[in-house]
């Protein structure tokens, strides 16, 4: 699944956001609640204290000091501040005149205690009540004979103030901090957007680039400069997989300028081979002189497809292996066969040094072929009256297989080459068209599909060894 | 006239030797760049057909050295190296032709003759020397409304003269671009040739045409 960077970016951004002002939105209103409460509960607590300090308790009745009584917040029908008092027995001791026939509820507290709570008043209106439990004075008497009362008990006060202010406050708050916070995250949805898009650019401009390149302009590399250290791995790496798959490109081509010429040539031949043939009539021998020509040509070429062919196949691992136990001695009598007629002729001789009883796991036929493409290398470039040796031994758990020729002539530096695909020792060859340089490749590679591998080494006098190390 | 012919692909170097000679050209041939090289430069070839991959010596190299030497021999460059590159770098390192193979054998006559009439600035590949007419393609001659049927080598030694015609040629010059450079003949073969073509193409009551200079060697056409 595709997502976009930038939209990641973005709601990651602005959820992050709401978050944290939704956090210390409720945190300043909180605060802000606390203390519009506190404040309110303070002066109401200062009425509840005044109203129980001014209660008398007078012959076992209760008395307001009239001022009290006559306070503008209890006159007040707006916003009325309301008290009333119960005796023990739950009676209503004295309660203010606005409350008429209601009643608010009574709050139970310990002695001299405030208890606060929040009510609404028959209107439906927000109150704010404090209950207090208190003990009342006793009336002064100027009278001699005045005896203190034995029956005083603990009165209930409630006090409640119409809050509809304070509610209108805290709507507003909340109304304030939510709107705040809704143009806050308005904003920074635009500002992030602009950073978010301007932090993308240099990978745009990446993507722009990496979109120029084609399969035909490799070298092209990508040179956004300027652009961020996190991008700068990103355009570094990108450019070395390009320098690698350039080589890789060219390599290919230069396979392929290869083939082309090594088929060229014996197609060249073949052609003015039958093109001349044909331009007059000629006897029978001519005629299969001229056919036997080709057919070498044809051999020849077919010998080249083949490799190829094989080459193309272990490239794209489209060979099977069917191991067994091989005496290698034999093996390398029968790749020989072949040969002994070529050798005959130029006076080479062959020694096949390899003990009887040495053996090895491995592929027959492809087996056959490495050994057989060595052998053909060898007798190639053998000298006339030269040597031609195997021997064979064991290295631990590995076969080691050498196979040398006398009247080499190349150098080191060109011996490290030799597996190289079209490689030949003279390079401006000496065999064209019997020999296209695929041989040594291919041993190279189905060695190493055999999972061992191939080493060429030059010795002084002309000797090349070519050692196959492959487990057993 | 006399090629050389250096190829190292041995099927390929047989056929055009063969189809070559019978082509009525005289054609020296190696596979060794070195050998190659010297034929080039000991020998007056009036066209060179050139590989370029070869053994001992690349081909560029021996067509660098052949053109230091200041051998004017038109140079043909015979290869499998097809690019754009290949082509340019042949040509300015003083190829005349250079020729992609696998080709056409009739293609590869007809550029070497091509090259054959550039060497003697002839533009038109039909000779005529008063009522002699030389076809050089089809290599068929006439005298007047008469076609003439020559051997090859008469052929060959007739079109070397026309080539020339109006100039003196000398003997060695004849021996130098009609014979191989192995074969056994002596230059004595020269005036005995001379003779079998004087046979054929010279008419009773018409003007010779085959002066023979003293001392110098031959002309065809009128004595300058």
């Amino acid at each position: 699944m595709t997502f976009s960077l930038k939209a990641r970016l973005l709601t990651g951004i602005i959820a992050g956001m709401i978050l944290l002002l939704t956090v210390f939105s409720l945190l300043i209103y909180g605060v802000i609640r606390n203390a519009l409460v506190k404040q309110f509960d303070t002066s109401l607590a200062s009425v509840a204290r005044m109203l129980a300090a001014s209660a008398e308790f007078d012959n076992d009745k209760i008395e307001l000091e009239f001022e009290v009584q006559q306070m503008p917040e209890f006159q007040n029908a707006e916003h009325p501040t309301h008290y009333q008092f119960w005796g023990p027995d739950n009676t209503v001791a004295a309660k203010s005149p606005l409350l008429g026939t209601e009643d608010l509820s009574r709050i139970e507290s310990s002695l001299n205690t405030l208890v606060f709570g929040t009510s609404r008043d028959k209107n439906g209106q927000p109150q704010r009540t404090a209950g207090l439990k208190f003990m009342p004075r006793i009336a002064d008497s100027e009278d001699k004979n005045y005896r203190s009362p034995t029956n005083v008990q603990a009165l209930t006060l409630v006090v409640a103030r119409d809050a509809s202010d304070l509610q209108g406050q805290l709507r507003f708050l909340r109304w304030l901090l939510l709107i705040a916070s809704a143009a806050v995250i308005a904003l920074s949805f635009l500002i992030a957007d602009i950073i978010v898009r301007q932090g993308l650019r240099p990978l745009n401009s990446i993507a722009a680039e990496i979109a120029t390149i084609r399969e035909d302009n490799l070298t092209a590399r990508i040179t956004a400069e300027h652009v961020p250290a996190e991008v700068v791995q990103i355009k570094n790496r990108l450019n070395e997989l390009l320098s690698r798959l350039q080589s890789s490109f060219n390599r290919e081509r230069q396979f392929n300028a290869d083939v082309a010429h090594e088929l060229r040539t014996p197609l060249a031949g073949l052609r003015s081979t039958i093109e001349v043939t044909l331009i007059r009539a000629r006897d029978n021998d001519e005629y299969k002189k001229v056919l036997s020509d080709c057919h070498a040509i044809v051999e020849n070429m077919q010998t080249m497809v083949n490799n190829l062919m094989m080459l193309a196949r272990l490239d794209t691992k489209q060979i099977s292996f069917n191991t067994e136990q091989i005496k290698l001695a034999e093996l390398v009598n029968s790749c020989w066969r072949p040969f002994s007629d070529r050798t005959l002729e130029r006076k080479i001789s062959f020694d096949n040094n390899i003990e009887p009883e040495i053996t090895c796991e491995a592929d027959r036929q492809n087996l056959s072929i490495v050994l057989s493409n060595i052998l053909d290398n060898a007798v190639e470039y053998a000298d006339e009256g030269g040597q031609i040796r195997t021997t064979a031994r064991r290295i631990d758990d590995s076969v080691e297989v050498a196979v040398s020729n006398t009247g080499c002539q190349l150098t080191s530096e060109q011996v490290s080459q030799i597996f190289d695909c079209f490689w030949r020792g003279d390079l401006s060859r000496s065999d064209t068209g019997t020999h296209c340089g695929l041989g040594l490749a291919l041993v190279q590679r189905l060695i190493r599909a055999l999972g061992g591998h191939a080493t060429a080494e030059l010795q002084p006098g002309g000797i090349f060894i070519v050692r196959l190390i492959f487990s057993t | 006239m006399r090629l050389l012919l250096i190829e190292d692909y041995r099927p390929l170097q047989q056929s055009l030797t063969k189809g070559l000679r019978e082509a009525g050209f005289a054609v020296d041939t190696t596979r060794d760049g070195r050998e190659g090289l010297w034929y080039a430069t000991g020998n007056e070839y009036d066209v060179i057909i050139l590989d370029l991959m070869l053994p001992c010596m690349d081909g560029l190299e021996i067509l660098k050295k052949i053109r230091a030497q200041g051998r004017k021999s038109h140079v043909l460059i015979l290869t499998a190296k097809d690019t754009l590159q290949d082509r340019v770098t042949g040509l300015d390192h003083g190829a005349d032709d250079y020729f992609v193979k696998p080709f056409a054998f009739e293609e590869l006559l007809a550029r070497v003759r091509a090259l054959l009439r550039r060497s003697y600035s002839q533009k038109n590949p039909r000779i005529s020397v008063k009522d002699l007419l030389i076809d050089l393609t089809s290599q068929r001659v006439w005298r007047g409304r008469e076609e003439i049927q020559l051997t090859p080598r008469e052929y060959v030694l007739l079109e070397y003269l026309a080539m020339r015609a109006g100039e003196t040629v000398s003997r060695t010059d004849i021996w130098e671009h009609v014979y191989e450079f192995n074969s056994s003949a002596s230059s004595n073969v020269v005036d005995v040739y001379i003779g079998y073509l004087r046979k054929k193409i010279e008419q009773p009551g018409k003007p010779p045409l085959i002066h023979t200079v003293r001392g110098r060697g031959y002309i065809l056409g009128a004595q300058s």
